[in-house]
């Protein structure tokens, strides 16, 4: 198992975020995480990641209990994440953003340069690395989140909400970018997604979550023909189109 | 060492008009004493490297960081008060002085950093500013900095490196610039580090940097602490310059706010920003002063003063390095 949770809880007051979640994400594979808006995604990815400190349970890392450390230690252990609303940094020019990525685990300023240059190349944003990310259109610079988490050399890459807002085309090439990259680096990924199409497709384990409580695990197809999931979330009209 | 080096006195990266513009200012500089024979001229531009060299060291926290912090007239008079008192009492060679006093400084503002970055934004500016007046509070109070009488160095009538005193405002004005030119050589290689960059992305968002592992309490503190270590040097200059020192003249509010200013008016977090506005509002703060203070007219001057400033900050929040980048991409 490359990452643990055993049964998370995340209460904010009163509310319950994520009620006694557990799941175990295997090295190499693919999974991806669905649910209604407000189900507790990104709360577990916040925990996960170190945003949040849970109330109760444990998450481990390769066997190390990472349990409520800051971001940046989950980081350096080999967790990198991307964020639902986009969070780059605006003065810093592309390869400057991946740069810093790079940072993580090179000192040098000219490693870190020529190692972000090389994954900026991996994305196909070589032409655009001296430009500030501001001024690219919003599928450009999802994909310039993920070169900078791809930057800092993690094992498992959480990436929230990839697809959202991008149209088929881009979609499509986000997923060929994810499998290659995966392929090559030997990462683990952990997805969040809205757009079925895209999560259905790419994941190889799908964990299902309703109301801060985990309702159904399982391939694709599995997931797709449980009751509960189809009431909570994927509505009787894919489920048809599915089987059909 | 080789890289750090050239880190250090390489402009490589910064297009031609810039590396033409500094080498024409170097050369303004350093002949300027022997153009403007007008005593009050020279001043001026004493004080304006001495801004200028403020400026570049609050510019690490307040520009690259992104930190408004208004209090860094205390390491002004931790520098200044370190310089005086280990003169006044001991003796002690000026260039002895310096490292001290940024010592003190530095080991100050790490001490304080530590709570203060518990807070952000105007939280964290009015912390700095309480801290800097609780500081000059002290340096009233107690006897041994000699209180609010200040401390008055003895006149040495010869040129003297050792103690850096000089009977002529020529030589202040190469040993200003060359403390100047060493700040701003070690912002070109800041600004190029690791920690500038980390700086950087922690200034331009708090989570995407912790997400890339860096440690955003950790860099802020640091930062804050090499920024109190640079604006002892300043201090120290004063004292040797001035020959007097008083808290009232060292660390008031005032100072902190006019530092802060001068940055954010030339461009915060750009390598030339903090020379741009020391450039531009120390001789219109010393020749309206002199112009429009005169007289009964108290405060005009201010007035008009403040009256710029807030035009500049409307027009353009990068500050006028920010109007000739835009410029520049246009043209």
């Amino acid at each position: 198992m490359l990452l643990e949770v055993k049964n998370l809880v995340k209460e904010f007051g009163g509310v319950v975020a994520n009620a006694d979640i557990s799941l175990g994400l295997e090295r190499g594979k693919i999974f991806g995480l669905i649910g209604p808006n407000g189900a507790g995604k990104t709360t577990l990815f916040n925990c996960i990641a170190g945003y949040y400190k849970p109330t109760r349970g444990n998450i481990f890392f390769e066997g190390k209990d990472i349990t409520g450390w800051p971001a940046h230690r989950v980081t350096k252990v080999g967790i990198a994440r991307t964020f639902q609303s986009m969070k780059i940094m605006p003065n810093l020019t592309v390869e400057e953003n991946v740069m810093v990525g790079a940072f993580c685990r090179i000192s040098n300023r000219l490693v870190a340069r020529r190692d972000a240059q090389e994954i900026l190349k991996l994305l196909n944003l070589a032409e655009e690395a001296n430009v500030l990310p501001t001024e690219l259109p919003i599928a450009t610079q999802k994909r310039i989140e993920l070169a900078r988490a791809l930057a800092t050399r993690p094992k498992l890459l959480m990436l929230d909400e990839i697809a959202a807002g991008l149209n088929p085309l881009e979609i499509k090439e986000i997923v060929q970018t994810l499998l290659r990259i995966k392929e090559e680096r030997g990462l683990t990924l952990f997805l969040t997604e809205h757009v079925m199409e895209f999560i259905m497709t790419i994941s190889e384990v799908v964990t299902v979550m309703a109301a801060g409580r985990k309702i159904a695990e399982g391939s694709p197809e599995e997931v797709a023909r449980e009751e509960k999931v189809v009431e909570a979330y994927l509505g009787e009209r894919y489920a048809k189109g599915k089987s059909d | 060492m080789r890289q750090v080096l050239k880190d250090i006195f390489s402009f490589e990266d910064r297009p031609r008009f810039e590396r033409i513009g500094f080498v024409v200012f170097i050369l303004i500089i350093l002949v300027f004493p022997w153009m403007v024979h007008s005593a009050y001229g020279r001043v001026v531009m004493i004080k304006f490297l001495l801004f200028a060299l403020f400026g570049l060291g609050w510019n690490l926290i307040g520009g690259y960081g992104g930190q408004v912090d208004l209090g860094q007239a205390k390491n002004v008079g931790f520098g200044a008060y370190a310089t005086a008192l280990m003169m006044f009492w001991w003796n002690t060679p000026f260039w002895v002085t310096v490292p001290i006093g940024m010592i003190v400084a530095a080991a100050e503002s790490f001490g304080v950093a530590y709570p203060m970055f518990r807070l952000k934004g105007h939280y964290f500016a009015i912390a700095t500013l309480c801290v800097a007046l609780v500081w000059k509070e002290l340096f009233v109070f107690w006897d041994w900095t000699g209180g609010a009488r200040g401390v008055e160095l003895t006149i040495r009538p010869t040129p003297d490196f050792t103690y850096m005193q000089f009977g002529s405002p020529i030589y202040y004005h190469y040993f200003i610039f060359l403390l100047f030119i060493t700040q701003l050589l070690f912002m070109n290689w800041f600004r190029k580090s690791k920690l500038g960059y980390e700086l950087q992305a922690v200034r331009d968002n708090e989570d995407a940097a912790a997400s890339l592992g860096i440690n955003v309490y950790r860099t802020k503190v640091i930062t804050y602490t090499i920024t109190g270590g640079l604006g002892a040097v300043g201090g120290s200059f004063m004292t040797v310059y001035y020959l007097y020192i008083d808290p009232d003249f060292v660390m008031p509010l005032d100072l902190s706010i006019l530092i802060a200013m001068t940055v954010m008016v030339g461009g915060a977090g750009s390598l030339w920003g903090p020379i741009i506005g020391a450039a531009i509002l120390i001789p219109l703060d010393m020749y309206l002063g002199a112009w429009l203070g005169a007289g009964k007219r108290l405060g005009i001057d201010f007035m008009v003063y403040a009256v710029i400033m807030m035009v500049i900050a409307a027009r353009e929040p990068r500050g006028i390095w920010g109007i000739i980048e835009r410029l520049r991409k246009k043209g």
